[in-house]
């Protein structure tokens, strides 16, 4: 190397170069003689270099993306298990503790994205100032106002491209009315716009729109979503009778197969099913031909027909299908994902049809996307009942798809890792849940796990998968390699997880557990306090473990203390106030603990016998007669049966004065006289 | 011997999965190959199982070679030996492929079912016959039967005198076999008691139902009823089940992938909103600051990097320059 560097010295600093290559004489071999000849044009020999290459191969020109450089770099970072998302700022007030937070936290993000972009394109005389070099068209402001005046098709053209639903209309109306003919080609799109969008204005997302337009179609949305609460459409959107699609359609004077389509389209999307299948009909009878989309949209409405077995909607949507082969009429993969689809509907009948179409589709050569392996899951594994016995058709699909990438191509794709895990957790099998999880972290196939709600679902199964059938060291792993970087967990995870802990007999982990629940925001959930400070005080152990119980303990009576200051009706737990005793007790707090002997009067909870033992033996331990009195005075209080055996205990361990016992006496004996005085009442 | 097999006639064997219910019932039918495994080895127990003795397990080949043999052996004692006809089986066999009959097989099928029933029952004792038994019995065996199954031994790559006495000694047994029935003795035979005597190496065969409306359904319904113990056998046993079966036939492929001539039209709406639907299926939040560079390149709010001295984004540095300078000379 030294040899070629120096070689590439241009003239002046040659001898600085004989120099230095004295020194690497030994290693160098040939090139040191090479400099001994001093030519001033070593250089450029030096540069064409070495002895025995005959034949350049000049290699082929590599084009780059211009985000080439920038992917490269992307690829080597790898997730930081330790650090928040990206998505969020990087400040502890800002980074989101639980999924709610994440949620929130993400949509305002984006909500100021939006307000900032709207206040752009509501004033755009204010933001003309471009000093952007070069310049940046996506900051500017945007033009949604149309901005040919005048009746003519060039006008309309411009309304249905900036999709202003009554503004073309009524540009349609007009030019109809003073005689113009519009072309088909424009009728047609503007047919296009109206099926699409119901005859509404597409949704106030799109243009930011805050004019009186956007509140009608709130108005409107309300009255559908009552008509259309049963048919459960997206955005409530029913097909009006007689809607402005509808009367554009018969006056036009010539239509062609592209306007029936778009009708029937239409028809569908906004479920006005019955209207969309006479359609066809029509379309039929005037020997025109439907397109594949058409017949996609004709097969929904078969299915979603009411009143019809299901038999019949099956043979009809055969039917269909053998329309479409006989048209020459080509499917597509929506073709067979509304099938299957569809097929849900049909409960255990349409298991049968839908692996038939799915081995079509197959023998066709179209290849499944991720939404078909979806729907098929959920047809098999609806309605769960282990007892009876699980479908086996996860493991096929799993060997079917191992090691293949994904590529968007149905809308519904982010929908099957959640169902796949949802199965792997109903079946408990972990091995197919890592098979699941493998396919999910083969090539980019990670970007369909879907959004955020789908994501923590995947998660939290897999986790409680792993708590469930993993030991208890690998789940720790992935405890921490998961949480919180990829998905926050919910109490009920953190819950999978004690009990876990509890099985492998890991109990020293609660603390830490106990700490981090706290940063996801569990403060106050109450079963996860029980179970933690259950599993603590259940069984005697050694002192250091038990000292960290009890610091954890007083950390958890804090928090019910803090909630009790919110409330105005402040309300323990009985079982938490058993256990933190004892955690203190046995982990040396004893004044604290006497401290909660209090509150079990205050809050009216009874102490468990077992506790007022232990405090019957840590009074013995320190001697303290007082204390015990204390107790068996609290026993009596709670008219507790164990009481006697108490006072008992009391006078026969320690040495008491005679005013203790005839305090203790009057206690044991109000016991006996209140179920004296009971007897004696109901002797009158 | 073989003469009758030579009138080629298709005969063809219940297809793949339920092949032990199936061929009961149904015509059942075969393609059948004595097929040489060329250059293969084999250990005696292969040896046994080629001729269908040991586990006749739902194993094609086993099903496939046994009725063969069985039919063979079945038209040999039935019918007379043809000379010309023996050369032509002889050619057949060196060529490895045999084609019987599908009504052959109709009329002599329960002597097959027994015939396999009672290879079974004989299968513990091949081992231990004595040697001069095969003696014994060739001698009531017809010279063209003992040419054939030498023809057989020489062809197949297994020891050859072991071979030949195989098969000898199976035909034998047919013989006897087939004797004792012509004496007026039906056995019955249930091809539930034959199915339930053949071994089979998945756990569970409760659920095999010899019933055709059962068969039909099993490859489609066998996903529902498994019971909670299911062992990897199984899995692996039902594995492709759901590639294989009936599929709707209502489309077909050459029509499918021919290329239609298809008029260019502009994308409608529609097109484009299921276009921006999709590539809203993997969006996801960006994982870390390159990827936001990345976004924001492809937005255009970032410069392209390596900087591309002759693209157009520093056109407008020379332009700035320009005005800087026009404007010093103004105020000049």
């Amino acid at each position: 190397m030294a040899a070629v560097a120096s070689g590439r010295c241009v003239g002046v600093r040659c001898r600085l170069c004989l120099m230095l290559t004295g020194q690497w004489t030994g290693l160098c071999g040939k090139a040191p003689s090479r400099f001994y000849s001093g030519s001033a044009t070593l250089p450029k020999i030096e540069g064409a270099n070495v002895t025995g290459i005959e034949e350049v191969v000049i290699p082929k020109k590599k084009t780059w993306d211009k985000v080439a450089v920038l992917q490269a770099l992307a690829s080597t970072v790898n997730r930081d298990s330790t650090a928040a998302p990206y998505a969020f700022q990087d400040d502890p007030y800002l980074i989101p503790t639980s999924s709610v937070e994440s949620r929130s936290f993400l949509l305002a993000k984006k909500s100021g994205a939006n307000a900032a972009k709207f206040i752009i394109n509501s004033y755009p005389k204010y933001f003309q100032k471009d000093t952007a070099e070069p310049h940046i068209p996506c900051l500017m402001p945007e033009y949604f106002e149309p901005q040919i005046e005048g009746i003519s098709e060039a006008a309309l053209k411009e309304r249905i491209k900036l999709k202003k639903v009554r503004a073309s209309v009524d540009m349609f109306d007009q030019l109809l009315q003073a005689g113009t003919a519009v072309s088909l080609e424009t009728s047609n799109s503007l047919l296009d716009l109206l099926c699409y969008y119901g005859d509404q204005e597409p949704s106030a997302d799109n243009h930011f729109h805050q004019s009186e337009k956007s509140e009608e179609l709130e108005e409107a949305i309300e009255e559908n979503n009552e008509k259309s609460k049963k048919a459960g459409h997206q955005f409530g959107v029913t097909w009006r009778a007689k809607n402005n699609a509808e009367r554009i359609f018969a006056l036009m004077l010539e239509k062609n197969s592209h306007s029936y389509c778009t009708m029937i389209r239409g028809m569908v999307k906004h479920r006005a099913l019955v209207q969309a299948l006479n359609l066809y009909t029509e379309l039929l009878n005037n020997r025109l031909h439907a397109d594949v989309y058409t017949f996609n949209a004709l097969i929904e409405a078969t299915a979603l027909s009411m009143n019809e077995k299901l038999e019949d909607k099956w043979n009809k949507i055969l039917e269909l299908l053998k329309e479409m082969a006989a048209q020459k009429v080509k499917p597509n993969l929506q073709t067979f994902n509304t099938i299957l689809k569809c097929l849900r509907r049909f409960y255990s009948f349409g298991r049968l049809p839908a692996l038939q179409t799915f081995r079509e589709m197959k023998a066709i050569g179209i290849e499944p996307s991720l939404a078909t392996y979806h729907y098929i899951i959920q047809l098999f594994y609806q309605h769960e009942n282990p007892s009876k016995g699980s479908s086996l058709i996860i493991y096929d699909i799993m060997n079917e798809l191992k090691g293949k990438k994904f590529s968007p191509k149905d809308p519904d794709d982010d929908m099957f890792f959640q169902s796949a895990m949802r199965v792997c957790s109903v079946l408990r099998d972990l091995e197919l849940a890592y098979q699941v999880h493998g396919l999910l972290n083969t090539g980019d196939n990670w970007k369909f796990i879907g959004p955020d709600h789908r994501r923590n679902f995947y998660y939290s199964k897999f986790f409680s998968l792993l708590c469930l059938m993993e030991q208890i060291d690998v789940t720790l792993k992935w405890y921490k390699d998961l949480i919180p970087s990829v998905f926050l967990p919910r109490s009920q995870t953190l819950i999978d997880l004690l009990q876990a802990l509890d099985v492998a007999n890991r109990l020293e982990v609660i603390p830490q557990i106990w700490k981090d629940s706290k940063e996801y925001g569990h403060s106050f959930r109450n079963a996860l306090k029980e179970e933690i400070l259950m599993l603590m005080a259940r069984d005697r152990h050694p002192p250091e473990l038990q000292v960290a119980f009890a610091d954890c303990a007083a950390d958890i009576r804090s928090t019910y203390e803090s909630q009790d200051a919110r409330q105005t009706a402040p309300d323990w737990p009985a079982n938490p106030l058993n256990y933190i005793a004892v955690l203190f007790l046995r982990g040396g707090r004893t004044q604290e603990a006497w401290k909660m002997l209090g509150l079990f009067r205050k809050h009216n909870k009874i102490p468990g016998n077992e506790l007022l033992d232990e405090f019957m033996d840590s009074a013995k331990a320190s001697n303290n007669p007082a204390q015990a009195i204390e107790i068996v005075k609290l026993a009596s209080a709670f008219s507790l049966p164990v009481c006697e055996g108490l006072a008992q205990r009391v006078m026969a361990d320690f040495v008491i004065s005679q005013e203790q016992k005839e305090a203790l006496g009057d206690l044991t004996s109000l016991t006996s006289d209140s179920d004296s005085d009971s007897d004696i009442g109901e002797g009158k | 011997m073989f003469p009758r097999v030579s009138a080629i006639i298709p005969l063809r064997l219940l297809s793949p999965f339920p092949l032990c219910p199936g061929g009961s019932e149904a015509p059942a039918a075969a393609i059948v190959r004595l097929g040489a495994p060329h250059g293969t080895v084999r250990t005696k127990n292969e040896v046994h199982r080629y001729f269908g003795t040991n586990n006749v397990i739902c194993n094609k080949k086993d099903e496939q070679s046994a009725p063969t043999r069985d039919i063979s052996k079945e038209t040999e004692t039935q019918e007379s030996v043809k000379e010309n006809t023996k050369k032509d089986l002889l050619g057949i066999i060196k060529g490895m492929r045999v084609e019987l009959s599908t009504a052959k097989v109709q009329t002599t099928r329960p002597p097959n079912r027994r015939q396999l029933k009672s290879i079974e029952a004989t299968t513990g004792r091949l081992h231990k016959v004595p040697e001069d038994a095969p003696k014994k019995r060739t001698k009531s065996l017809s010279p063209e039967l003992v040419a054939a199954a030498a023809a057989v031994a020489d062809v197949l790559p297994f020891d050859k005198q072991m071979t030949k006495s195989e098969l000898l000694r199976q035909l034998q047994q047919h013989e006897e076999v087939s004797k004792a029935q012509k004496d007026g003795e039906r056995a019955k035979i249930s091809v539930s008691n034959i199915i339930s005597d053949m071994k089979i190496a998945k756990s569970s065969t409760a659920r095999v139902s010899t019933r055709p409306v059962h068969q039909i359904q099993f490859d489609e319904g066998s996903n529902d009823y498994v019971g909670q113990k299911k062992t990897n056998d199984l899995k692996k046993s039902l594995r492709k089940n759901m590639l294989k079966g009936k599929r709707l036939n209502i489309f077909d492929l050459k029509a499918v992938t021919e290329e239609a001539p298809e008029t260019e039209t502009a994308p409608s709406l529609w097109d484009v909103e299921f276009a921006k639907q999709l590539a809203e299926v993997n969006e996801q939040p960006l994982q870390n600051g390159f990827e936001e560079m990345i976004q924001w390149t492809k937005e255009g709010k970032l410069w392209e990097f390596p900087i591309n001295n002759e693209a157009d984004q520093l056109g407008f540095l020379h332009m700035a320059a320009v005005e800087f300078l026009t404007a010093r000379k103004s105020k000049d």
